[in-house]
This record gives C-alpha cells, structure tokens and sequence, in this order.
C-alpha cells in the first residue's frame, strides 16, 4: 500500500538517454511511490524499457535516479522480469537449478541443497509453478516461462520489482493469471511495483499509479486523476477514443485519489 | 624441478601396453588427463556463451606471441601466455563498451593477431618451423615442467568452476538478469576470459592450433546431448572429454594407427558426439 508521506522508491531527475546518437529519453522527471504499483505506458520508442535499464544501471544516462534504501538502510533489493528471455532453449538445465543458481554456491555438477531446494519450492509455489520444477527450461511455454522469471525475481525478496511487459507473448488466459498472481505477490510482499505495460485494460485494473511516456514524461501520477483523454492523447500522438477513463477501475488497496492529484508535464 | 617419475612409472602399470614402456607416452598420458577435463569444463561455458570464436582468436594468437617471444629474444611460451591472456582480456573489455557485437570484436581481434605473426615470419624464414610445430602441437614432446604448470593450472581452474559455475551458468542464461539479480557479471566475464585463454594456449602446444576449438566444443556439445541437467552437463562434458583423450592417445601410439596424438583424440571426440547425437534422436522421438 502507498504511504503519500513516504518518500518515493524511486525519483528519477532530469533523466535523459542518447544511443547511437538517438535521444530515446530526454528530461525524464517522475516519481515512483513507494508500495505502489506503477505503469509505464507510451507508444513503441518511447523509452519505457530504457527509463526502467536505468533503474538497473544498465546503461549510461545523464541526471539522476533516485533509488530509496531498503528496510535495513542498505540499498535496495531489485527483481527483474525482462520482457522475453533470450537464452539458448538447448541448454540443459531444469527449472529447480535456475533456482538455485543465483542462490547456492556449491557448484550445482555437486547437487543441490536441500535448504534451498526447499525455498525454490516454496517461491515456485507462490506463481503456481511448483511442478515444473524438473522441467528443462527450454521446454516451458511462454506463460510458464514468464512464471518461472517471476519466480526469479521475487526470490531476490525485492524491495523493488521490475516488469517489462510481462505478458507479452503469453496467451489471454496466461497474461490475466500473470496479472492475479502479481496482485497477490505484491499484498503479500508489499514490494514497490514498475511495469511497462501496453495493455491499458490491464493498466486500468491493476496500476495505482502511472507514468505517461513519450520520450518525455507526459504526465505521471495516480491512475484517476493522472489518465485524462489529454493526456492519453499528448501520449500516444492521437486521440485513444478506446479507453473511457471515467470508468476505470481504482486498485482497491489504493486510497481514494484527489482529482487533481497527478502532475501533468507541460 | 619436482621429480615426476614414480607418476610417470605408476600410469605405465597402470596401462600394461607395449606403448606405455616409454617415458614419453606416461607423460603424455598425464597432460592429456589434465587438459582434456580442463577444456570440457570450459567447454560447457564455452557453448553456453557461444564463444567458440573466441577460443579460435586465442589460439591463432600463438603465431604472434612466437614472434614476439623471438623479437624480444626471451621465452616463447612466456610471450605465448601473456599475449593470450592480454588479447582474451582485451576482447572481453572492448565488448562490453563498444555496440559492435562480440563476433566482431574478435574478428578484428583475431585478424590483427594473425596478421602480426605471420608478417615476422615472413621476415624471417627459420621462425616458420616454430610455428608449423604450433600449428600442429605435439603432446608426446610435452615436457616435465609444463606437465608442473598444467597441474597447477588444473587446480586454480577446478577452484573457478567450484567457486563460479552456478553464477557463470546464471550470466550464460542471460547477462542482463545476472546483473539485475546481483551477480557480478563482469568480474566473472573477465576471470572466465583469462582462465580460458591461459587453457587455450596451453591446449596449443598439446593439439595445435587447429584442433583447440574442438577440444572445447566437441566434448561440451556431446555433454548437451547426453545431459538432462545443468550438473550433468559438466559430469558428461568432463566423461567425454576424459575417454577422448585417454582412448585417442592409446590408439594413436599403436603401429597400426601411428596418428598424431591431438587429431586422434579429436577423432575420438567426434565419435563419441556422433554417439550422443543418436541417442538424443531417438530421447526427442520418445518425447
């Protein structure tokens, strides 16, 4: 649940990205509440996957990222889910070893702990992939895959959990059980939420809060006050017409939200 | 120098054949055991990062490093290492901070390298037999001090895999969730290309040049097609590897075969990754 007096998980200040001599984000300004659960919506090379490499520090960037300390004052505690896994669907390994192989030190050719194996059990359980556990990886639909990352990433106990569009390339039944089984991560873990997200009947149901992205950041804020058919319009280049706002959905773990909360970027 | 004789001795019990009684065949028998093992357990990594062009461009650096050692007019094999090890660390740490990809990178890494070595030797025609005897490698002249620091290597690279295979696996799978999962992926990236270089040019005085890759890649290829596991991938890798360089020097010693140790282990590789093959068929044909 978002605390409005808390400071931001993540404040991002003045943020811009130059690749290949392309500006793909340009004085990025938006802040991330704490336990919320915050959409990065915005049309194809807007820089939402770029705007979340630079909470990873994955690639260089001028202005600053703001990361707030974990519970224990140190930094905070990251988990990823990349928008596909790009990795070599012949290499042997079963699911229950890419549990482990962030987790245990003794080489896996010299088997693996029982303590562990018991937690991977355990955190698999939590996204309904506990029997795929002897599965080899490069065996798993795109939706088990997706659990599996899922599964990953909240075994790193997040302070902060990062999603880039997780459902894409899963079936409707997989992306709706993705959707669920993240709402139930994040009321029982409590950790903060980003996800680039496309689809925004999903965006609708599930985001607390969002930011509107367009190489700039259009406007960010709670999801009510903040997804006005403006702001969609300035976002997205056209008038959506698709979405009637009106009638969206609020997160019901979230406080009701003022009208005039979000902050539109002129 | 430690006096390996009682090893050489034992082995020769230990492998009752006529072509044992020799001192050179125990002592071969030995680096092979050595090396075989090391090079299929870089071999699984080599796959998993799809490196075997790297392996090729440290190799070829062999005919450089000659011509430096003869050039500077101290040991060859001094120059070969420092240069392999320089060239892998080179490649690692351009890759990371350039866009071009790492084929690339050590493409142009691997044509400068080459290109070094072979405009000395056109220089200087008696430097051409140095390289010719790298090109081909031959482990029946290894000698005992090299046995020495294949040992040592073996137990500072079986120290790495025990200490770094599970995270090497994770940055294999991919680089970019490693690095989000705090997997220090570059400090890996770069012990991993100084330890593969260093096997790579050792390699290259046992089997030459030619036939290093395989020793990497045809062992860890065999083990994917046998292993249901990523622990299992390492065991078979390392099975295969050890059977290929046992099986193929035992044969190459024999009058009727009389082959070149290196390429008969290959061979003997090869066949086995053949075997692998069939039974991976027939595992995928019962689903």
């Amino acid at each position: 649940m978002t605390d409005p007096q808390a400071k931001p998980a993540i404040e991002f200040e003045n943020v811009s990205v130059t690749m290949g001599g392309v500006r793909i984000l340009e004085g990025a300004t938006a802040e991330v509440p704490k336990g919320s659960t915050t959409a990065l919506i915005g049309p194809n090379g807007a820089g939402k996957t770029t705007l979340l490499m630079t909470i990873l520090g994955q690639i260089p960037f001028e202005g600053t990222v703001r990361l707030s300390d974990g519970p224990s004052g140190a930094a905070p505690r990251i988990g990823y889910v990349p928008q596909r896994l790009d990795f070599d669907r012949g290499t042997p390994i079963t699911v229950m070893e890419a549990m482990l192989m962030g987790l245990q030190r003794r080489p896996l050719w010299l088997g693996m702990s029982k303590q562990y194996r018991d937690e991977a059990h355990a955190v698999l359980a939590e996204v309904q992939a506990d029997r795929l556990a002897n599965r080899r990886l490069g065996v798993l639909s795109g939706g088990e895959l997706q659990r599996v990352l899922l599964a990953l990433a909240v075994q790193q106990k997040p302070d902060i959990l990062l999603l880039d569009e997780p459902a894409s390339g899963v079936d409707v039944a997989g992306g709706d059980l993705l959707c669920e089984l993240l709402e139930a991560l994040h009321d029982r873990h409590h950790f903060t939420q980003v996800m680039v997200n496309h689809d925004m009947s999903n965006v609708l149901a599930h985001a607390s809060h969002v930011i509107c992205l367009n190489r700039r950041v259009i406007a960010c804020g709670p999801v009510a006050s903040t997804l006005s058919d403006e702001v969609l319009a300035r976002t997205f280049g056209i008038h959506l017409g698709l979405v009637d706002v009106s009638t969206c959905r609020i997160n019901p773990h979230e406080p009701p939200v003022r009208p005039s909360g979000g902050k539109e970027a002129r | 120098m430690m006096d390996l004789s009682p090893l050489y001795d034992a082995i020769a019990k230990l492998v009752p054949l006529d072509c044992m009684k020799y001192e050179f065949a125990p002592r071969a028998m030995v680096a092979l055991v050595l090396l075989a093992p090391m090079c299929a357990a870089m071999g699984v990594q080599v796959v998993n990062f799809r490196m075997a062009f790297f392996s090729d461009a440290i190799s070829h650096s062999a005919f450089t490093g000659v011509a430096i050692g003869l050039i500077l007019g101290t040991s060859q094999h001094l120059t070969m290492v420092a240069l392999a090890v320089l060239i892998g660390l080179g490649i690692a740490g351009v890759s990371r901070r350039t866009s071009l990809s790492t084929d690339t990178v050590i493409g142009v890494f691997f044509s400068a390298a080459v290109a070094f070595g072979l405009a000395v030797v056109s220089r200087d025609r008696s430097v051409a037999r140095d390289v010719q005897r790298y090109l081909l490698g031959d482990i029946l002249t290894i000698s005992d001090a090299e046995v020495v620091a294949l040992g040592t290597l073996f137990v500072a690279l079986m120290a790495f895999q025990a200490f770094g295979y599970n995270r090497l696996l994770y940055t294999g799978l991919n680089a970019s969730l490693a690095s989000a999962h705090r997997i220090r992926v570059r400090g890996y990236q770069y012990v991993f290309a100084a330890i593969l270089s260093l096997v790579v040019i050792f390699s290259v005085w046992s089997v030459g040049v030619l036939l290093v890759t395989a020793l990497l890649i045809v062992p860890a290829a065999a083990a994917r097609n046998f292993a249901n596991s990523a622990g299992g991938m390492f065991w078979w890798a390392v099975g295969v590897g050890l059977a290929s360089a046992v099986a193929g020097l035992l044969i190459s010693l024999q009058p009727w075969a009389d082959t070149a140790a290196g390429a008969t282990v290959v061979l003997v590789a090869c066949a086995l990754f053949a075997i692998s093959a069939v039974v991976s068929f027939f595992r995928r044909q019962r689903g």
